[in-house]
C-alpha cells in the first residue's frame, strides 16, 4: 500500500473518473503537428507539470478491485507480463505479501519506470543538454542527460537507475540502466532483476497529452522484451508541484520524529509578532560579479552544471570556532554578518543550540534520519548539486535526493499555511547576481549537525553571484525573529566540476540512527524529566 | 591480528577534517577519544547508503570478534577511487576508526589499508576529506 490513508485515497480515487487504458499509437495527433509545442532548438517542448491518467501504478495487467486497489485496465502491450515459470511465481508470492513487501511501503525509490506511472505530479524541465524530472513524491529527481556523453560512473547501481537520452524525430528516447534489483513495477509485486534496461519513449500528442511508452529487457525474469503505454496529461490547474516526504511523514505519525513547539509551524505560543521588531540586515561589501562569464542564450550568466560547496565546515557550524575535535577543526565560520562571525541568537535560540550539540540530541537533526536538508542548509552539507537553466526557471537537484525549482517569472510565494521542508522560493536577476527568495519553511530543519536554529518564521535571500565561469559566490541572509535578533549573513563558494550526480538513497540501510536512537533513549531512561 | 586503542588522536585524523559524516552527527555516534586501529579479514562490504560498511573479523584473544565498520556513502567511494571488486571476502585490512559511543564493536572509517601498502580514504565528498 502507499503511505497515504486508505480513507484518503479511496476519497480521492471516487473523484477520479475511471481512466481506462488508451493504447494510442505514438505520433502526434495530425491536427496537432503544427501547433506542438517547441524548444527554441526546434525540439517538442516537454517543459511543464505531468501526472498519469491511468492505474498502472496498482497493476500493469488487467486487475479486478481488491481493497485499496480499483479494478483497473492493464497498460502492457499484449496484455501479459511475459515471465519466466520461476518468475511468474515469485510475482504471485509478491502479490500475496504485497501489504508489507512492497518496497514503496518502506518509502524506498520507486524506480523507474514505476515512478512515471505513480498517482503524483511531476515537473519536466527542458535544456539543449538534459531533461531533467523533479518528482513531488518524496522530492526524487532524474537527470537525463541528452548531450550524447556517455555516463562517468558506468555501472552505479541505484533505485532510479542512470538515464541517457537523445532525439528520434520529435520523440525523446531515453535509455533507462544500472538499476538496483529492489524496486516494483507495481503495487501488485510486479518486478524485475538488476539486468532490466528499460527504454522509454515520450512523445508530444498534442500540447498537453504526452504518451510515455516504455519496452522493459530483463533477461533473468521475462522471456522476451515488453512494452507499457500510459497517457501524461499536462497540470494546467497547478503553477508549482509541492512535495510529499514520504518517510519523514512515516516516521513523524509514527512518533519517531517529534514535534519541536518552538520551531515547527504551527507553533501556538511563539513570539510571531517579534517581527515587527527586526532590523534591517548589515550592509556587506558588494562582490563582483566576473567579467569572463559563461552566458546563456538570452544573456543571463550560465550557472549550470555540477557544483560542490566548498562548506568550510558550515555543516558542522556556521560560527567561528576554535574548539579541538578532529571532525570539525578551527574554523573562522562562515558568518560574514555581523562582523564577530557569531550568529545573534535570542537567548532561548542560543540555550536550545547549546543543548543541541549534545550526544543525546544527533538523534533529533533531520538530516540523521535522511529527511531533507533545507534552505540554506542544502547548500553546504557535504554534497554535490546539479544547476540547470530551462527557460524560466533556475532548477537545483540535490544529489542527497532532493530538489528546489525557482520561478523566475515574478510570480508571489504560496500561500502561509502551506510549509515545506525546503520551502518556497522564487528568483529573479539583479545584474548578473542570481537572487532567490525563500519563504514557508516548516521548521523542521535544522542548521547543520551541531543544531544552529532556525524557525519557520526564517526568510531567506540567497545570491548565486558568478565571480567567473567555474565559480559562484553564495551568500544567504536569513531574518528569523523567532530564533534572532537581528538578520545574519553566510558566506560560502562552490566550484563547479566536471562531474555528475550520483544517487544517494539515504535511508536505504540507515543504521546510523537506531545508534543514535539509543543513545538518546539511553539518556532518556537516565533523566525522565529530560526533553 | 590486535586490536589497539590509542591515546592520542591520529595524524592522519587532522587530514581528514569533517569526512564521512555527511548525514548525522559523528560526536553523537562516535567517540573521538576512541581512535582503533583494527586488523583482519573481511566478511563482506555492504554497499549502501547513507553509509557503506565492511564487517571485518578480528581476532581477539584467539577468538574472532565482528566489527562493524562504517564508511562513506557508496557514491563518496566511487569518487574517491573504490572499485566494488575491492574489498572481497578473506580480504586483510588494517582500518583506522573510531569506536562507537555505546563501546560496541562499531567504527567509523577514516582509512583502510591493504597488506600491499595500499591506502583508501573513506570518507565522504566533502571538500576538505583528502582525495586518495
Amino acid at each position: 500500500m502507499f503511505s497515504r490513508p486508505l480513507s484518503a485515497r479511496a476519497a480521492l480515487l471516487a473523484g477520479v473518473l475511471v481512466a481506462l487504458c488508451e493504447l494510442v499509437p505514438a505520433q502526434p495527433r495530425p491536427n496537432a503537428v503544427n501547433t506542438l509545442p517547441r524548444t527554441a532548438d526546434g525540439k517538442p517542448n516537454l517543459q511543464g507539470i505531468w501526472q498519469v491518467r491511468s492505474r498502472a501504478a496498482y497493476d500493469l495487467q488487467d486487475h479486478a478491485a481488491r481493497q485499496g486497489m480499483p479494478a483497473g485496465r492493464g497498460v502492457v502491450e499484449g496484455g501479459e507480463i511475459p515471465y519466466q515459470p520461476w518468475a511468474a511465481v515469485k510475482k504471485l508470492e509478491n502479490f500475496a505479501t504485497r501489504q508489507t513487501a512492497d518496497p514503496l511501503n518502506k518509502c524506498f525509490m520507486p524506480g523507474v519506470p514505476r515512478i512515471m506511472y505513480m498517482e503524483f505530479p511531476f515537473h519536466i524541465f527542458q535544456t539543449p543538454e538534459h531533461v531533467a524530472i523533479t518528482f513531488e513524491w518524496s522530492q526524487v529527481h532524474r537527470l537525463i542527460y541528452t548531450n550524447g556523453k556517455p555516463a562517468l560512473h558506468e555501472g552505479f547501481e541505484s533505485w532510479m537507475g542512470s538515464s541517457r537520452g537523445h532525439w528520434e524525430g520529435d520523440t525523446l528516447v531515453v535509455s533507462v540502466t544500472d538499476h538496483n534489483d529492489k524496486t516494483w513495477l507495481d503495487m501488485a509485486g510486479d518486478f524485475h532483476s538488476d539486468a532490466l534496461k528499460v527504454t522509454e519513449r515520450y512523445t508530444l500528442l498534442d500540447a498537453d497529452t504526452i504518451q510515455y511508452e516504455a519496452t522493459l529487457e530483463d533477461s533473468k525474469v521475462f522471456t522476451k522484451p515488453w512494452k507499457i503505454s500510459v497517457a501524461l496529461i499536462r497540470q494546467k490547474n497547478v503553477d508549482r508541484i509541492l512535495e510529499y516526504q514520504c518517510q519523514a511523514e512515516a516516521e513523524e505519525a509514527a512518533g519517531l520524529f517529534e514535534r519541536d513547539p518552538r520551531t515547527w509551524y504551527p507553533a501556538p505560543g511563539s513570539p510571531m509578532q517579534a517581527k515587527a521588531a527586526m532590523p534591517a540586515p548589515g550592509t556587506l561589501p558588494p562582490v563582483k560579479t566576473g567579467t569572463n562569464l559563461r552566458r546563456t542564450a538570452d544573456g543571463k550568466p550560465d550557472l549550470s552544471g555540477y557544483y560542490q560547496s566548498q562548506g568550510g565546515g558550515a555543516n558542522y557550524g556556521l560560527e567561528r570556532r576554535g574548539r579541538e575535535f578532529v571532525m570539525t577543526p578551527t574554523t573562522q565560520g562562515v558568518v560574514i554578518d555581523p562582523a564577530d562571525r557569531l550568529l545573534p541568537y535570542q537567548p532561548w535560540a542560543r540555550a536550545e543550540r547549546v543543548e543541541r550539540e549534545l550526544p543525546h540530541h544527533g538523534y533529533d537533526d533531520p538530516t540523521a534520519h535522511c529527511f531533507v536538508a533545507g534552505i540554506p542548509r542544502s547548500t553546504y552539507v557535504p554534497s554535490p548539486m546539479q544547476i540547470l537553466q530551462p527557460p524560466g526557471y533556475v532548477v537545483i537537484l540535490h544529489e542527497r535526493m532532493s530538489w528546489r525549482q525557482i520561478p523566475l517569472d515574478g510570480r508571489p510565494h504560496i500561500p502561509d499555511n502551506v510549509r515545506l521542508w525546503q520551502g518556497d522560493s522564487v528568483g529573479h536577476w539583479e545584474g548578473d547576481t542570481l537572487v532567490v527568495d525563500t519563504t514557508n519553511m516548516n521548521g523542521k530543519t535544522w542548521l547543520n549537525e551541531v543544531g544552529d536554529v532556525m524557525s519557520h518564521a526564517a526568510h531567506i535571500v540567497e545570491q548565486f553571484i558568478p565571480v567567473g565561469p567555474e565559480k559562484i559566490i553564495y551568500r544567504a541572509t536569513v531574518t528569523d525573529p523567532i530564533a534572532y535578533t537581528r538578520p545574519w549573513t553566510i558566506e560560502i563558494p562552490m566550484d563547479r566540476q566536471q562531474e555528475e550526480l550520483l544517487e544517494v538513497a539515504c535511508h536505504e540501510d540507515n543504521g546510523d540512527l537506531q545508534h543514535l536512537k539509543d543513545v538518546r533513549d539511553e539518556f532518556r531512561a537516565k533523566q525522565p524529566q529530560a526533553k | 591480528m590486535r586490536i589497539k586503542l590509542l591515546a592520542s588522536t591520529f595524524v592522519l585524523a587532522t587530514l581528514i577534517a569533517g569526512n564521512a559524516l555527511a548525514h548525522h552527527s559523528f560526536t553523537a555516534e562516535f567517540d573521538q577519544n576512541k581512535p582503533v586501529k583494527l586488523e583482519g579479514k573481511v566478511i563482506e562490504m555492504n554497499w549502501a547508503n547513507p553509509h557503506a560498511w565492511i564487517y571485518l573479523e578480528v581476532m581477539k584473544d584467539g577468538k574472532p570478534v565482528k566489527w562493524s565498520l562504517e564508511t562513506g556513502a557508496a557514491n563518496a567511494l566511487i569518487r574517491r577511487g573504490w572499485k566494488k571488486t575491492d574489498l572481497p571476502a578473506g580480504t586483510i585490512l588494517k582500518v583506522d576508526a573510531w569506536q562507537a559511543r555505546n563501546g560496541s564493536n562499531t567504527g567509523n572509517v577514516s582509512s583502510v589499508i591493504f597488506a600491499d601498502g595500499r591506502r583508501l580514504f573513506a570518507g565522504s565528498s566533502n571538500e576538505s576529506a583528502p582525495k586518495q
